[in-house]
């Protein structure tokens, strides 16, 4: 291990925090400059960020790229970042669309620009650190921040209800996370006794295991079998659902799933270009992560308990997220209900617990940060020239804009995942994974797994229909409104900004195996993980214990494992 | 060298040719690449020149590789074309075929899809009649949309199509079909929406995409229940299952690990181990053990799986119930409608059911259903044909028509038939809209065959290539279309299925009336079209005859709608007892010998096998002209002499609903689309914008808000006031604890 490995994941993170600082010092009237700067540091996190994803290996350790140093040492914190498959694909989509964001924005921005390109920079550390974060405070606290850049991103640069819809993601999102907090700081104190306690994710998820063990095998057992636990499983028996249920509510919330979507129509509405790509491609992925890295690891038997509701919602997610979309006058309201449905599809993917379905669950998150991504985007270069959402006010584009219509038709066929794009990978994975899952059987009777796979595959038709519905209405018929008979095509730069997504449409679809073999690892650990709550499961502890590099060694005495009781301290005196 | 041998001896020696194999999917693909990139600077006649040899070189691999399907060594006259079944045992060679694995598509858990090509007799006539129609309406093309300025990407959709559609055929496995048969759907979405500023025609594009999707939905869910069936074969099955299909439970695992879930082969092998009668451990009324589909047979699955793909199938293929996108396809340009939703594509669903034959025979309720739904598709759309006036519309009822007597044919088990009617069918349905595209293209677009007539005199070779492609659908000796149905409506008539055998006289007795109206409604088209004189409503005074480039695929068309007869004729003799066997029936026999083991065990069919007798003939092509003969006296004799009388009010009722398709389109409008448009606008406003967003999310802001400002006044900085509180609670405190002392 050179140190370019140890700190390759600290210099993705902090590359764009250390530009925003070049940023800050540039004047804020050098629009040009500003925005040079800023693309060439997310070029830059692009390279590195590619690099930590090649220098991932498979078939290694679970995280890997470890860096882990001392900090707060009395709490059991310490800066700990490292990724797993899932983590360094999401890392990966994150900074592809670092430069690509940018760019979009060159023309879109044309007030406060060096405070936007400053948010960016800061939104992407935040988003950065909360992916590779191995601390579970650390993570929160990465988690937190995004609110912030994101806010101004809204609230500053949206549209004409801006502060409205910023105020309402900021606060919604806050209500999920700080119950989350209150969860996570419990766990702190129950996962470990008092003395070796930690906030690190490998001694919290450890120190939960045995009791999380012993609780599934109760659950096997008779009814009232559980009442007789005693320590941390009795604990977990009493307050596991409720310490699940927060988690899973401020990452439900992020995700978001019915019926706690509201906030995400209106933010993507108001929010400009950079915002709904980043909003869309990376931010909604943190509720599918932390569903997968926190919720349901750390709390397998109430997540058994709540899959078939939490698999219900996300069923209704997909079916009532593409029923919304043909209810849409509002192009950007039309995609972001989409983004419901797609998303749905990753939770369900993910609670169907098989290895089709997780590992086609992490892949959805993949393709609608590129399709949604890339649909906002385009949608972004139509609003900028017309100023107006409503399909109403458009119709024939196509005749006036022909590589803008291609673009955006080979985007729309990503999203509703025709086959040979990258939509129709991880669609058929989900929907596979669902199929084959016990979900039915975990709702009481085998064969609803059957209802469940239907009603999800429901969202193939209603897809096409919604998508091609839009894109017939903006696209196809007469130029009837004259404003758009003068509507220019794309330009390079537009161009040059939506080829890379079309590329990774081409890719990803036909060649999605190097991808997935990086998710693989991630996945069979999380059913493993998973696996703990079913009853009755043979879940070997080797298969699930959370690995990592310990701490440094103190150059001065190390910390004592259990500190002395205070009465025993020798307090020296203030007085000779 | 004989006929025989020369034809047996490819010129390219299989295992040579099956590594290439991917060539005749990427040529056109590169051609709709460039075409679709490049197409505008490369001006219109580089790019007919690149799109044609797309498809022409495409052609000419696809001869190779069906000439290689049938590769024998001259002299020891040992068959050169066969790989290992790798689902078999060692020594278990899938014969007259080539294939080649490309490698992994994409594996996840123990699923796996590969990039496999497989091409045996059945996929290599596809492959021919793919490339080979495909390259005459290229060529049709070059002059047909001669005037047209999008002329690039016209070419750019047509090529992707024909790469889609091989894609399709080619495929070794399910997932690598379903490319290839959305690419069709998608390709077909493009074209018909070509002329996307006429906003009838992007819509009409739209439906066909939606309806298809439909019956994507339902292939898909077909699929994951074959994943699911082979994962609990492999669960249940004992060695004597294996053995009975000639493989062993080791390769089988080891092939699935290797080739994937869902490969053709290994359906088959699996089909071939557990019909009922075989004695294994798995039978088809063997419950399933564990999992989802816990307590069901596997005959029961099997059955419902079938009966998806039949949905599947129905959309794509323009079947009940979801034919209704095939009509409002015309809007596309006729070449399109010729080639994609008359030659090609529209028949993968037989294709489907051809390639799946083994698991089809399992289910003879799957079977029947396949049977009846063909049949009244096929007397529902010749009925509709009767009252079309406008040209392309009749000939698309009519293809929804003749695709529901393929739908019969697979269904009863004729499979080698309905494949021979798909070839046969793409030969003079294609000819019949390619003539039709040349009347439009000579009428000034005009389509109504009420405003036509008379083009006999003016536009001969229009009127050869038509009449002899009508006399071919309508069934008149000695025309390829009498045998190939005929040969439908033969296994229909003598074949049976177990437990339903009232189904094939019911279905044979509803064929002998489509023939009838297929005779009748194509004369009408015919009669008024080229016979009579000029109406007066038409809108160029004469026509005129279209360039070589269309006439030249319209002759080309009726020879072959004419000599592919041959086919049909029992020229072989049956490899077990040397009885006279129809020269397709023995040529496809190699593909069918799964199907036929599976039958032969576990008796779900009674397959006949025997030929037309003379007077089978005689009794068909007397259906054929009657039909025929009532539409020439109605529409020479009756209705001219009848000209300017009323119509009796039934006779104009009849009519009208013909006319309007007997409102099926209302119907659906009525009971699906607007039921599902008008939920989700309630549920958009009732419970999205108000429960949820107004109610639930703004009303919990809204309460927290009334709840400070109540507050607000209790903070009101009066400290005389806060102590008064204070003083009061204290007192009120103490008071409790003084009762609770008390007590």
């Amino acid at each position: 291990m050179s140190f370019f490995d140890t700190h390759l994941l600290n210099l993705v993170v902090f590359l764009p925090l250390v530009f925003a600082a070049l940023v800050l010092m540039l004047p804020a009237g050098e629009a040009g400059q500003i925005r040079a700067v800023t693309f060439i540091a997310m070029v830059v996190d692009l390279v590195f960020g590619v690099w930590a994803y090649m220098r991932f290996e498979p078939g290694g350790a679970e995280f890997q790229l470890e860096y882990r140093v001392h900090w707060f040492k009395e709490f059991g914190l310490s800066y700990h970042l490292g990724v797993d498959g899932l983590a360094a694909s999401l890392l990966l989509l994150t900074v592809f669309l670092g430069p690509l964001v940018v760019l979009a924005s060159t023309t879109y921005i044309s007030h406060r620009i060096k405070e936007f390109h400053l948010a960016l920079l800061v939104l992407q550390t935040t988003m950065l650190g909360a992916l590779v974060s191995l601390d579970v405070l650390l993570f929160y606290i990465f988690f937190e921040a995004m609110l912030i850049p994101m806010y101004l991103l809204v609230g500053v640069w949206g549209a004409e209800d801006r502060q409205m819809a910023a105020v309402k993601f900021f606060l919604y999102t806050l209500v999920g996370s700080l119950l989350m907090l209150v969860a996570l700081i419990a766990v702190y104190f129950i996962s470990s006794p008092a003395g070796a306690r930690s906030f690190d994710y490998s001694s919290m998820y450890n120190g939960l295991l045995d009791a999380n063990r012993q609780l599934s095998a109760c659950t096997a057992g008779p009814p009232g079998a559980c009442d007789s636990l005693t320590g941390l499983a009795a604990t977990l028996h009493t307050y596991g659902p409720w310490l699940f249920g927060a988690f899973a509510l401020a990452f439900a919330i992020k995700v978001p799933m019915w019926p706690v979507h509201t906030w995400l129509p209106d933010a993507h509405v108001q929010a400009p270009v950079a915002g709904s790509m980043i909003l869309a491609g990376v931010m909604l992925k943190m509720g599918t992560f932390g569903f997968w890295r926190y919720a349901i690891p750390f709390f397998p038997v109430a997540a058994q308990q709540a899959r078939p509701f939490l698999a219900t919602l996300a069923v209704i997610g997909i079916v009532y997220g593409a029923l919304m979309c043909l209810a849409q006058r509002d192009i950007k309201k039309l995609i972001a209900y989409s983004s419901v449905s797609h998303l749905g599809y990753c939770m369900l993917g993910m609670l169907a617990v098989t290895a089709e379905g997780a590992t086609g669950s992490a892949y959805q998150m993949l393709n609608h940060g590129i399709s949604t991504g890339a649909l906002f985007l385009l949608f972004g270069y139509l609003y900028e020239r017309r100023h107006t959402r409503l399909m109403a006010d458009f119709g024939g584009i196509a005749k006036v804009m022909p590589v803008f219509t291609v673009a955006f038709v080979i985007i729309t066929f990503s999203s509703v995942a025709v086959p040979g794009t990258n939509g129709f990978i991880g669609e058929f994975l989900v929907l596979l994974g669902t199929f084959k899952s016990d979900l039915g059987a975990a709702a009481g009777n085998p064969h609803l797994t059957m209802v469940f796979g239907a009603f999800a595959t429901l969202g193939v038709i209603l897809g096409a229909a919604y998508m091609l519905w839009m894109v017939q209405k903006v696209f196809f018929g007469g130029l009837t409104h004259r404003e758009n008979q003068h509507l220019t095509d794309m330009n390079l730069r537009e161009m040059l900004t939506v080829l890379p997504f079309i590329i990774l449409v081409g890719v990803m679809g036909l060649m999605p195996q190097p991808f997935l073999d990086r998710i693989e690892p991630s996945t069979s650990r999380f059913i493993a993980r998973a696996r703990v709550g079913t009853p009755g499961a043979t879940v070997e502890t080797e298969q699930v214990r959370v690995e990592v590099m310990g701490l440094p060694a103190q150059p001065t005495a190390a910390a004592p494992s259990v500190p002395a009781p205070l009465a025993a301290r020798a307090v020296p005196s203030p007085r000779p | 060298m004989n006929l025989s041998q020369f034809l047996q001896t490819a010129p390219v020696a299989p295992d040579v040719l099956a590594p290439s194999l991917w060539l005749i999917i990427a040529l056109p693909l590169l051609g709709a690449f460039i075409c679709g990139v490049f197409g505008k600077m490369l001006g219109r006649a580089n790019v007919n020149l690149v799109a044609c040899s797309a498809v022409g070189g495409a052609f000419v691999l696809s001869v190779l590789a069906f000439w290689a399907t049938s590769d024998t060594d001259p002299e020891s006259r040992r068959l050169l074309s066969f790989f290992v079944n790798p689902f078999g045992q060692e020594r278990d060679y899938v014969r007259y075929a080539l294939a080649h694995d490309y490698g992994t598509w994409f594996a996840v858990g123990d699923f796996r899809v590969n990039f496999g090509l497989m091409v045996d007799h059945l996929s290599g006539t596809l492959l021919l009649v793919i490339t080979g129609v495909g390259f005459l309406i290229h060529l049709y093309s070059t002059s047909y949309m001669e005037h047209d300025e999008s002329y690039w990407r016209y070419f750019a959709y047509l090529n992707l199509f024909v790469a889609a559609m091989l894609t399709l055929v080619l495929a070794d496995n399910l997932v690598l079909l379903f490319v290839g048969w959305e690419g069709v759907g998608m390709a077909s979405y493009l074209l018909i929406g070509f002329w996307y500023t006429d906003p009838a025609k992007a819509w009409a594009g739209r439906k066909a995409f939606v309806t298809n999707r439909i019956g994507d939905f339902a292939f898909l869910i077909a699929t994951f229940l074959m994943v699911l069936l082979v994962g609990a074969f492999t669960e249940q099955a004992n060695e004597r299952d294996y053995t009975m299909a000639g493989s062993s439970s080791q390769r089988y695992s080891a092939a699935l690990q290797e080739k994937g879930t869902v490969t053709f082969l290994g359906l088959q092998k699996m089909a071939e181990a557990i019909p009922e009668g075989g004695g294994g451990a798995v039978v088809l009324s063997t419950p399933i053990a564990a999992g989802p589909l816990e307590g069901y047979t596997f005959g029961g699955v099997m059955t419902a799986a079938m009966l998806l793909f039949l949905l599947g199938a129905a959309g794509k293929s323009a079947q009940l119930p979801l034919y209704v996108w095939l009509p409002d396809a015309m809007a596309g340009p006729t070449p399109v409608s010729a080639l994609i939703h008359a030659a090609t594509m529209v028949t993968a669903g037989v294709y489907l059911f051809s390639r799946m034959s083994a698991l089809l025979v399992l289910s003879p309720t799957a079977m029947a259903t396949v049977a009846i739904i063909g049949a009244l598709t096929s007397l529902l759309a010749a009925l509709i044909a009767f009252a079309q006036d406008d040209i392309k519309k009749v000939l698309a009822y009519s293809t929804v028509s003749q695709l529901g007597i393929m739908f019969m044919g697979v269904g009863m088990g004729v499979f080698w038939a309905a494949v021979l009617h798909l070839v046969t069918h793409a030969f003079f349905k294609a000819c019949l809209f390619l003539g039709a595209g040349s009347v439009m293209h000579g009428n000034g677009d005009e389509t109504d065959i009420k405003k036509l007539g008379g083009l006999r005199h003016e536009m001969k070779w229009t009127w050869g290539t038509f009449f002899v492609a009508t006399l071919a659908i309508t069934g008149i000796i000695p025309l390829s279309g009498f045998f190939s149905k005929d040969a439908i409506f033969h296994g229909v008539h003598h074949n049976h299925l177990e437990g339903l055998h009232w189904v094939s006289s019911a279905v044979y007795y509803l064929g002998l009336l489509i023939a009838a109206c297929t005779a009748f409604y194509m004369t009408r088209v015919y009669l008024l079209t080229f016979e009579g004189q000029r109406s007066k409503e038409a809108k160029l005074a004469h026509a005129h005859e279209s360039a070589w480039q269309m006439t030249l695929p319209l002759v080309v068309l009726a020879v072959l709608s004419v000599v592919s007869a041959v086919y049909a004729w029992p020229l072989m003799k049956a490899p077990g007892d040397g009885r006279p066997q129809p020269v397709f029936e023995n040529f496809l026999s190699p593909v069918f010998a799964s199907m036929n083991r599976i039958v032969a065990t576990g008796k779900t069919v009674a397959l006949d096998t025997s030929v037309p007798a003379m007077g089978d003939y005689v009794f068909a092509w007397l259906v054929a002209v009657s039909g025929g003969a009532l539409a020439g006296f109605l529409y020479l004799r009756f209705f001219p002499a009848r000209a300017g009388q009323p119509a009796p009010a039934f006779a104009r009722a009849v009519r009208r609903t013909a006319q309007n398709k007997f409102y099926v389109d209302e119907l659906y409008e009525l009971a699906i689309i607007r039921p599902v448009k008008f939920m989700s606008f309630i549920l958009f406003r009732v419970v999205d914008a108000l429960l949820i967003d107004t109610v639930a999310v703004r009303g919990t802001a809204w309460v927290t808000a009334r709840v400070g400002s109540a507050l607000r006044y209790v903070q009101s900085g009066d400290a005389q006031a806060y102590a008064a509180v204070m003083a009061l609670a204290l007192l009120g405190g103490v008071a409790y604890a003084l009762i609770q002392v008390l007590q």
